[in-house]
Parts: structure tokens; C-alpha cells; sequence
């Protein structure tokens, strides 16, 4: 017996080397959420280039940024994260200048989402995939005929309105009502648009941010303010819903692709971002990843059923969208204290 | 005498090591570090700065977060106070059964904590959910025409707080109601008093330290048990628990966060410290 397990061992240790002997394989470290990309474009991607993609996950920005300052921006390769904090790591020095004469595909970037705060002059990012919080309701359930934020303060939806939980959105809800900017640094202001959202309480059901859609279609809400892949998984599902982008005007957020400034494959990086720029590659990613699509080349491959809400409307208007861009943290408690008090109205 | 020779010698002592240790480093290590943060400022995007001041518990007096206060423990008032009722009626009866029923019910008690309590959560709102199990039951024998909007409501909440809280009631009041001498309910039954009356007079006050265990049992934990008001509530009631979550994973007030943990944590060990003088008195009282 004990010959045996020694046996064993030495196979073990075996193969070990020669797994680990092995010529060493060419690899790339995405780091970003779960589920961004389909597999079978990494897949496609691998089997092009020969360079294995290494996928590490986050949950939220803030660890993402926490832990590419541990690793003094080496370690990933491509981070995909949002734009807020994207202008945070480059003002870390955490973010390395785009090589553009490596990414062919560098103009298939729709112009709306690019020379964003966080980006003025696009020398670090790309962007992947952008968000607007649209007002989402089955009009089968709602007497209203819903066309900005503003009608959401309707009596008649009393007791049945879910919203995101994302305290800058929601108040900047308010703000867009009063006809005031999301981004004001003007205390009273936010002040004046917690007023207005605590006369929004009595018609909320539900705050949430994950699955919000899954309450729109199981009717427990009729009307609801959500994320952009919300909205996606809410459509696709019940075709009937009415999709609203509020007159008041909306919020972008953008998530962008970026270079950590030490890299360990920064080559295989450019390589990766010029492949989901590529119209094809890129129109499956935002048909699975249920995003704006930010490659105009994109846009006519991306199928009918999805075409409504994965592209913009022709008649879109970029000077009525405004980001939503970090604010000083004075400003960002008093959001917090004007949106926590909102919620202990609601009930 | 021979057995506290042996907890004296060096052996007992390196079998102990590493509990020791391990509250050094993990509780009271924490601890400190919390202590320290909630007197530092805030840094603009997040962290802190090494200047010390008093403004983390000064924000604290603001009304709108006295009231996540008062909302927490007015929810964990509530909680206890039911669970109470209705933890010390089931353990009584349970250990008033035969003993194969109380094992089996121990089993049944002990069962749905091998799943993980969210996943009970859940559970929970497929029940209260529109057209869900509740309603469709309720629709099926007539005694309602629409779905009634369950979810997301305050009555949720606090189901899901007994539903959590109660086992931990049930055992502590059914282990003191098995110990006791059932021949002191004889001696009072002989001696004219009616059920009730024993049963007030003998049964509630021998059991009672397994009540007051199983009140602080359910107490402590539903000051900070915040994802239930998260999943059952709807995100509506906001309690200290959310506040402190929100403040560190939202506004990155990590000091802020910190204090409002300490603050917390003080008030939950001046409720017990309180509630074990009226216990002790009690059980004085009962003595006499």
C-alpha cells in the first residue's frame, strides 16, 4: 500500500512539472464584473490569438480601485469598470496612455459616449457599454400616460413604484425635476430636492437594485426606474412594457475599458480591445451583455428584438444627457442624509 | 480540588492558546481599530486622515439618524417581544412532549439552519409575493378577491424576524422547562392552587432565566440583522444596520460607519447590563 501511494505521488509530482514545465502560454487578465463578456467571444478570441484570457471578478468599483492600488496598477491587464472611479485611477497615475495605432478599430467608438469627464480628451479609455436609468411600466396596470420623472409623483401610482438604489440617482430624479443639474455642488439645491422626493414617498413600494425587473413582471410594481440591463432582461420578457426616456433628460453612466499603467501584458490588452470594437464581436457582446452600445459599427447588426434598447433612439438628443460625475464628499453626505431620509418616509 | 489542579497545569493552558489568540486578533483587534477610525476624518474620496476629531459622533445627532436609531429598536422591541410570546409557548410544550416527539421536533427545529438564512429569506418571499403562495391560497378558499400586497411591508419584516430569531428562543426556554422538577407543580396542585396559578407561580419562575437567555439571544442579534428589512422591507426601513452598510459601501464614510457601529455597540451593552439588574431582581423576587 504504501508503495503505491509513493507511486502515486510520484506521478503527481510528474505531471506536476510538466504542466508547469511546459513552454509558458501567452496570457490576458481582464478584471471586472461577472458576467461581461459571452464566452464564446473569449473563446473566439483565444483561438485567434493564442492568448489565454485570464478573467478575474469584482463586485464593486471601490474593491476593483482598492485593489489595483495594492498592486501599484500592475497585475491586470484590461480593468472594465465605471466612469467615476475610472477618473479616480487616473488621477492615481494608475491608468497607462492607449497605444491607438494598435487598435484599428479605434473609430467605430460612438462619438456620444466619448470626451466624457472622465476621459476629456480619450487617451486612456474605451468605452464598453453604457447605462441611462430609464422609467420602465406595463401600461396595462397604470392610468398615467408616463413621459418624464415628473409624472412619476401621480396620485394614482400610489403604494406601486420600485426604484434603484443609487442615492445620486434617485435624488438627481429630483433635481432634473426642479430643472437643476445631477452634478450641483449647491447645498440647498439638494436640499430643495429632498423636499420634492419626500412627496415621491407614499408611491414607493420597493428600493432595490438587483432584479428590480423581477418585480415589474411579477406585478408587485407597476412602474419602476432601473438600470439599462434591467430594462433589457424586463423587455425581453414582457415585450408590452413602455419604455420611457424621461423629458427631464438622463443620466449616462458609462463603463469604460482602461490599461492599468504597469500592465504585464499590456499588448495582449490592445489586442483584446480592438477585437470587441470589431462590429460583429461587438454587437454579441451588448446583445448578451444588455447594454448600450457604444460601437456605432455595431448598432445595425445588433437583431430587431433587442435594436430598441441596446441602441439610441434616432431622435436622441446628447445635450439633453447629463453624467452623473463625482461630486465633493460634503455634497455626497448631504445626498446621502437627503436619500436616507427619504427612505424612512417611505412605507 | 484534583480537577482544577489539571485546568492549572501546562498542557490546559496551550489547548487554550489559541482561543485566546484568536480573540486577541479577530474580536478585540477590530475592535480597537474601529474605535480609532471613528475618531479620524474622512478622506474626499475615501480612507482617512490622521486628524482626530469628534464630528463622527456629532453627525450622529442629526434627526434623520436618531430616527434609524429609534426605528431599530423599535423593530428589535417588537421582534423580541413576539418572539418571546410565542418561543416560550412552543418550547414548553415541546418539552412537555413524549421524549421520540421531542426528538423528532428538535430535528424539525434544527433542520432549516443547515440552509443559509438568505436562502430562507427567499423562501419567504415567494410566499408573501404577488399572486404568490399566500395569496393563492387565500384566493382559492375565498377569503380574498385580489392579491394583497404583502411583500415589501412592515408585517414582513417582522415575520422574517421571528421567523429567524425563533429557534433561538425556543431552545433556551425549552432546555430550563426540561430541567425543571415538575414535582414543585404537584406540591402547588395539592396544595389547591388552580393550573393558572401554578403554573404562574412555580412554572414561569423556574423558567424564567431560560426566557431571559433567550430574550438576549433574540435582542442583540436583531439590532443588526439589516438584510431582512433589505429583502422582506423593501429597503423602507432603515435601521442602523443599513446605515452603516450604505455608509461604507455608498458614501465611503468609513469613519462615519464606524462611529455609528461604537454607538451601536454601546447601547447594546447598556440594555443588557441594564436588563441583567431587573433579571436579577427578579429572580431575588422569586426566591423570597
Amino acid at each position: 500500500m504504501k508503495k503505491f501511494i509513493a507511486l502515486m505521488l510520484a506521478v503527481l509530482v510528474l505531471a506536476g512539472c510538466m504542466a508547469g514545465c511546459a513552454k509558458k502560454k501567452e496570457t490576458l487578465t481582464i478584471y471586472t464584473w461577472e458576467g461581461m463578456f459571452p464566452q464564446e467571444v473569449l473563446d473566439a478570441f483565444t483561438k485567434e490569438t493564442g492568448i489565454e484570457i485570464n478573467y478575474a471578478v469584482f463586485d464593486t468599483d471601490e474593491t476593483m480601485l482598492a485593489k489595483l492600488e495594492a498592486a501599484k496598477g500592475g497585475d491586470y491587464d484590461l480593468v472594465i469598470a465605471d466612469d467615476y472611479i475610472i477618473e479616480m485611477a487616473i488621477n492615481e497615475g494608475l491608468v497607462q496612455k492607449l497605444d491607438k495605432s494598435k487598435i484599428k478599430n479605434i473609430d467605430s467608438i460612438n462619438p456620444v459616449y466619448q470626451k466624457q469627464f472622465y476621459d476629456p480628451t480619450d487617451e486612456y479609455t474605451v468605452p464598453y457599454g453604457a447605462g441611462v436609468q430609464t422609467i420602465v411600466y406595463d401600461p396595462s396596470k397604470v392610468t398615467v400616460d408616463i413621459k418624464g420623472y415628473a409624472d412619476l409623483w401621480d396620485e394614482s401610482l400610489k403604494d406601486s413604484i420600485g426604484i434603484i438604489a443609487n442615492y445620486r440617482v434617485i435624488n438627481g430624479m429630483a433635481l432634473k425635476v426642479l430643472g437643476k443639474s445631477y452634478n450641483t455642488e449647491n447645498a440647498e439645491e439638494i436640499e430643495a430636492a429632498g423636499a420634492k422626493l419626500n412627496e415621491l414617498a407614499p408611491n414607493i413600494r420597493l428600493i432595490k437594485d438587483d432584479n428590480l425587473q423581477d418585480d415589474l413582471l411579477s406585478g408587485e410594481i407597476s412602474a419602476a426606474v432601473m438600470y439599462t440591463s434591467q430594462v433589457t432582461m424586463a423587455k425581453l420578457e414582457n415585450p408590452d412594457l413602455k419604455v420611457v426616456y424621461p423629458v427631464e433628460g438622463i443620466g449616462f453612466g458609462i463603463m469604460g475599458a482602461f490599461i492599468p499603467s504597469k500592465a504585464p501584458n499590456a499588448d495582449a490588452a490592445h489586442k483584446f480591445i480592438d477585437y470587441i470594437l470589431d462590429a460583429k464581436n461587438s454587437a454579441a457582446c451588448f446583445e448578451y451583455l444588455g447594454y448600450y452600445c457604444t460601437t456605432k459599427t455595431a448598432d445595425e447588426l445588433i437583431a430587431d428584438e433587442y435594436k430598441d434598447f441596446l441602441t439610441l433612439p434616432a431622435d436622441f438628443d446628447a445635450s439633453k444627457t447629463e453624467m452623473i460625475e463625482n461630486v465633493s464628499a460634503e455634497i455626497s453626505e448631504l445626498h446621502d442624509k437627503v436619500f436616507t431620509e427619504f427612505k424612512s418616509l417611505c412605507e | 480540588m484534583k480537577k482544577k489542579k489539571a485546568a492549572g497545569n501546562g498542557a490546559f493552558k496551550w489547548f487554550v492558546m489559541p482561543i485566546y489568540l484568536f480573540t486577541l486578533f479577530f474580536v478585540i483587534g477590530p475592535l480597537i481599530y474601529m474605535v480609532i477610525l471613528s475618531f479620524l476624518e474622512r478622506e474626499e474620496t475615501w480612507g482617512v486622515t490622521n486628524t482626530f476629531t469628534f464630528g463622527n459622533y456629532l453627525s450622529i445627532f442629526d434627526p434623520i439618524y436618531l430616527k434609524t436609531f429609534a426605528e431599530s429598536l423599535r423593530l428589535a422591541l417588537i421582534s423580541t417581544v413576539l418572539v418571546a410570546f410565542f418561543g416560550y409557548v412552543f418550547g414548553y410544550f415541546m418539552a412537555k412532549l413524549k421524549p421520540r416527539m421531542r426528538k423528532m421536533m428538535m430535528m424539525l427545529l434544527m433542520i432549516p439552519f443547515w440552509t443559509n438564512s438568505l436562502i430562507r429569506l427567499y423562501g419567504w418571499i415567494i410566499i408573501f409575493r404577488a399572486n404568490g403562495t399566500l395569496d393563492s391560497v387565500l384566493m382559492a378558499i375565498g377569503l380574498i378577491k385580489e392579491p394583497l400586497k404583502l411583500l415589501y411591508t412592515y408585517p414582513a419584516v417582522v415575520v422574517g424576524m421571528i421567523y429567524a430569531l425563533i429557534p433561538f428562543m425556543i431552545l433556551s426556554v425549552y432546555s430550563s422547562v426540561e430541567k425543571m422538577d415538575w414535582h414543585l407543580v404537584e406540591a402547588a396542585r395539592d396544595l389547591g392552587a388552580t393550573p393558572a396559578k401554578a403554573f404562574w407561580t412555580v412554572t414561569f419562575r423556574l423558567t424564567l432565566p431560560g426566557l431571559l437567555t433567550g430574550i438576549i439571544l433574540t435582542f442583540v442579534p436583531s439590532m443588526g440583522l439589516f438584510f431582512i428589512a433589505d429583502i422582506l422591507g423593501g429597503n423602507k426601513v432603515v435601521l442602523v444596520g443599513n446605515l452603516i452598510q450604505e455608509q461604507l459601501m455608498k458614501v465611503h464614510n468609513w469613519p462615519f460607519a464606524a462611529a455609528l457601529s461604537v454607538v451601536l455597540m454601546l447601547i447594546m451593552t447598556v440594555m443588557i447590563w441594564a436588563y441583567r439588574k431587573i433579571a436579577k431582581a427578579d429572580e431575588l423576587e422569586a426566591r423570597l
